[in-house]
């Protein structure tokens, strides 16, 4: 398996939305209406539909860092606000829809999307959950696989600074991102093995393929995958945070971790990493920056907060270097005044006293610039 | 003898209002079914039907279906679904599309001048013309809001049938209710009572819906945002409202209508839930469908066949005309503004009582609307709900368990 060129560090961003319906701000089913009513302007990237009628996701083209991620994205946001007003939809962010119900999920007319629902069954419909995605270009393979291995290390972080789901089915679920769960069910969901390198890696796909398990790449479900057509390695754990300009935060942050690591390599993967990977994940979903992980390299316990802020401080030159440093300031400031888009939803249900308000403020905070 | 039974009721029985409701009521639940089961036919057709075979042209068990505690009922059935149909009238989506708006307007304007042409082509006089028109330009509320609800359809089509029955509603009262002026020169009345009573019957109603909507907000905002208390003061107000526009001798559906618009488009506090009627409102809906049933009248269709089916088709034809014009405009996708013209189609319950509203103020005239709209209006029960389900069904907004067929 040829690993594609790609232009290294390079930044592109998946980002999935919520199509809601204005009378009851539960999900609508127009993303076909949507999207084709988008045709007709002029928008940067992609605006592509996703398996339910529910959701439309966005594509940046790729980006060198995130003054151009920022500026897309918020092209995208706009073109997408202005089409949907006219079709009386709301748009929004979020890892999960606050209380839709999933039976209710109508899938998107189209073959392959037809195709995942007779496999998966429910989970298929389950799984109408809001994702971002963050790719990063790499030089080479055997680069990506360093990478994915030692930003699995960093998982916590993301999921902690992007979670956005506390509700889930009319509940509170106590987590700051019950999102993650939904990924869970699916037979290939989880981490990669334990390769060294590319040609390692390599040989296991081929053997998966060979037993009939998989086709391509897109059948992994995995936190962070390596993406050999793209040239790149693709972290998944992010829920869709609540602005865009979040979203070009994080990406950032992945950008100059990904710089920091390659470029000075300060440790090379252990298994421990993937020891302790399961516990560190299920701190971030429940507790966010609050949570507690465990560093497999220091061998020892500390909030996600701090660990955010001391990694922050380590990959910051590299940030500077790539016109990321505000972002990486941004994003440290909101860790040190306990910024989280949970406790925001959360708050505002405390406030407004329905989960249909929630959806509400969530589309009116979206829509702004 | 005559003492030791003295306990039993008298023979014949004297079957109250509530025996025949309870029984129309499982006529209409069997009649539904067999409908959807049978033929695949919406199961409102089933409940028409049986109003058909109870009502005084077939079975003769229901005699009246508009007047006394029947009449009550359907007010407060059609003050349910219209007052929804007025919650989704969201001006905001008017204001932030115009052509949409425009298609709005222009489907109702398209369809009072397309039948009021036609009826002074069939020489009808301006007045009787204006007041077929006004009553045909109305879609049914009732029939729109049943379909989607039983087909859970969601989706542009089903969003804006909803939309363009809520306002070709409004322009139908407001129309009919600019007649009366003239209506009331005819017959020579004074011209002061001639202006006052459309002043008053709008207004009032205005007023009467608006007060409603204020006592709504107010004592939501207090209650908080539960769906159980929230649901009983819907319904309370909706029969307070029912109660105080018959009093006052205020058109029922109007009151509601707008109580229903303001509800939706005052609330800046967003202190109402989302409307969910649930069980109790398809109960009513049964009853509603069944009473309409009953009071179909098809007699026009033998004597003035030609002018009912013009009346239709024409009717259909005002209806598209802007529609299909305006709709990519207004962002509608291709295809998707003949299914709207479609599933607008529907026309029963509320034209047939503006028609008995008038005939009741002025019985020559009403007499003769009666003949052609109510024989449209007959046929429409009957075509319209499947007209509506084939619409959103082709649309692809029914919910796949439901919109399978």
């Amino acid at each position: 398996m040829n690993f594609a060129k790609s232009e290294p560090l390079s930044v592109g961003v998946e980002l999935e939305l919520q199509l809601v319906r204005a009378h009851d701000r539960d999900l609508a089913h127009e993303s076909g209406d949507l999207i084709e009513r988008l045709k007709t302007k002029e928008v940067p990237g992609a605006i592509k539909p996703e398996v339910t009628l529910s959701m439309i996701e966005l594509n940046s083209s790729v980006q060198k860092g995130f003054t151009g991620i920022a500026a897309e994205l918020d092209a995208q946001r706009a073109a997408v606000v202005e089409a949907a007003s006219v079709l009386n939809l709301g748009v929004c962010g979020g890892g999960a829809h606050p209380f839709h119900d999933w039976s209710e999920r109508r899938v998107f007319p189209d073959e392959r999307f037809k195709q995942v629902v007779q496999r998966y069954g429910y989970l298929a419909k389950q799984f109408t959950v809001f994702g971002q995605h963050i790719h990063i270009g790499c030089p080479d393979g055997d680069a990506a696989v360093y990478l994915v291995h030692m930003l699995t290390r960093y998982v916590p972080h993301f999921i902690a600074l992007a979670a956005a789901s506390p509700f889930y089915q009319g509940e509170d679920t106590q987590f700051q991102s019950s999102r993650l769960t939904a990924v869970s069910a699916f037979p290939l969901s989880g981490h990669i093995p334990f390769v060294r390198d590319w040609a390692e890696f390599t040989a296991y796909f081929q053997t998966m393929r060979d037993f009939g398990i998989v086709e391509s790449m897109k059948d992994f479900y995995w936190d962070i995958r390596p993406k050999p057509e793209y040239g790149t390695i693709e972290i998944r754990v992010c829920d869709t945070p609540l602005t865009v300009r979040r979203a070009a935060l994080l990406a950032a942050y992945a950008q100059a971790l990904a710089a920091w690591l390659l470029a000075e390599r300060p440790a090379e993967p252990v298994r421990a990493i993937y020891q302790v990977n399961a516990f560190n994940r299920f701190e971030a979903c429940r507790f966010g920056c609050r949570g507690a992980i465990v560093d497999p390299f220091a061998r020892r316990k500390r909030t996600i907060g701090e660990d955010i802020l001391s990694t922050v401080a380590e990959a910051m030159p590299r940030a500077a270097s790539l016109g990321g440093g505000e972002a990486l300031a941004e994003l440290a400031a909101g860790v040190r005044g306990n910024y989280s888009a949970a406790d925001w939803l959360r708050e505002r249900h405390t406030a407004t006293g329905s989960l249909p308000d929630v959806v509400r403020e969530a589309c009116t905070l979206w829509a702004r610039a | 003898m005559q003492e030791l039974w003295w306990f039993l009721p008298g023979w014949p029985l004297v079957i109250g209002q509530f025996v025949v409701f309870g029984a129309l009521l499982i006529g209409g639940l069997l009649g539904g079914e067999i409908a959807q089961r049978l033929a695949g036919l919406p199961r409102i057709t089933g409940y028409v039907v049986v109003g058909i075979l109870a009502g005084p042209e077939v079975l003769g068990l229901l005699r009246t279906p508009l007047s006394g505690e029947a009449r009550a009922l359907i007010d407060l059935a059609l003050g349910l679904v219209v007052f929804e149909l007025g919650h989704r009238l969201d001006v905001e989506w008017l204001r932030k599309n115009p052509w949409l708006a425009l298609a709005a307007v222009g489907e109702s304007v398209g369809a009072f001048f397309a039948i009021y042409g036609a009826m002074l082509y069939f020489g009808y006089s301006p007045l009787l013309a204006s007041g077929a028109a006004a009553v045909g330009t109305a879609t049914s509320p009732a029939v729109v809001m049943l379909i989607a609800h039983e087909l859970r359809a969601s989706g542009q089509i089903t969003e804006r049938a909803i939309l363009f029955t809520a306002v070709n509603c409004a322009f139908a009262f407001v129309a009919l209710t600019l007649l009366l002026p003239f209506l009331h020169l005819e017959q020579e009345a004074d011209l002061r009572t001639a202006l006052l009573h459309p002043i008053y019957l709008l207004g009032g109603a205005l007023l009467l819906g608006f007060l409603a909507c204020q006592l709504m907000l107010t004592l939501a905002g207090w209650l908080g945002k539960r769906e159980d208390r929230q649901f009983i003061l819907l319904i309370a107000l909706v029969v307070l409202v029912v109660g105080l526009a018959r009093a006052a001798g205020l058109t029922v559906v109007v009151a509601l209508l707008a109580f229903g618009v303001f509800a939706r488009n005052l609330d800046y506090d967003h202190a109402l839930l989302p409307l969910r009627f649930g069980y109790a409102g398809q109960l009513l809906f049964v009853l509603l469908f069944v009473l309409t049933g009953a009071s179909l009248e098809f007699y026009g269709l033998q004597t003035a066949w030609v002018v009912v089916a013009v009346y239709v088709l024409v009717r259909f034809l005002g209806k598209a005309f802007a529609i299909l014009v305006l709709g990519r405009l207004s962002g509608l996708r291709a295809g998707g503004a003949g299914l709207l013209s479609v599933a607008l189609v529907p026309m029963s319950g509320v034209a047939v009582i503006m028609v008995h509203d008038t005939e009741a103020l002025f019985p020559a005239f009403g007499a003769e609307l009666a003949a052609v709209v109510l024989s449209a209006a007959a046929l429409l029960e009957l075509v319209g709900p499947l007209a509506t389900q084939l619409a959103l069904r082709h649309a692809g907004e029914a919910h796949p368990e439901d919109g399978a067929g």
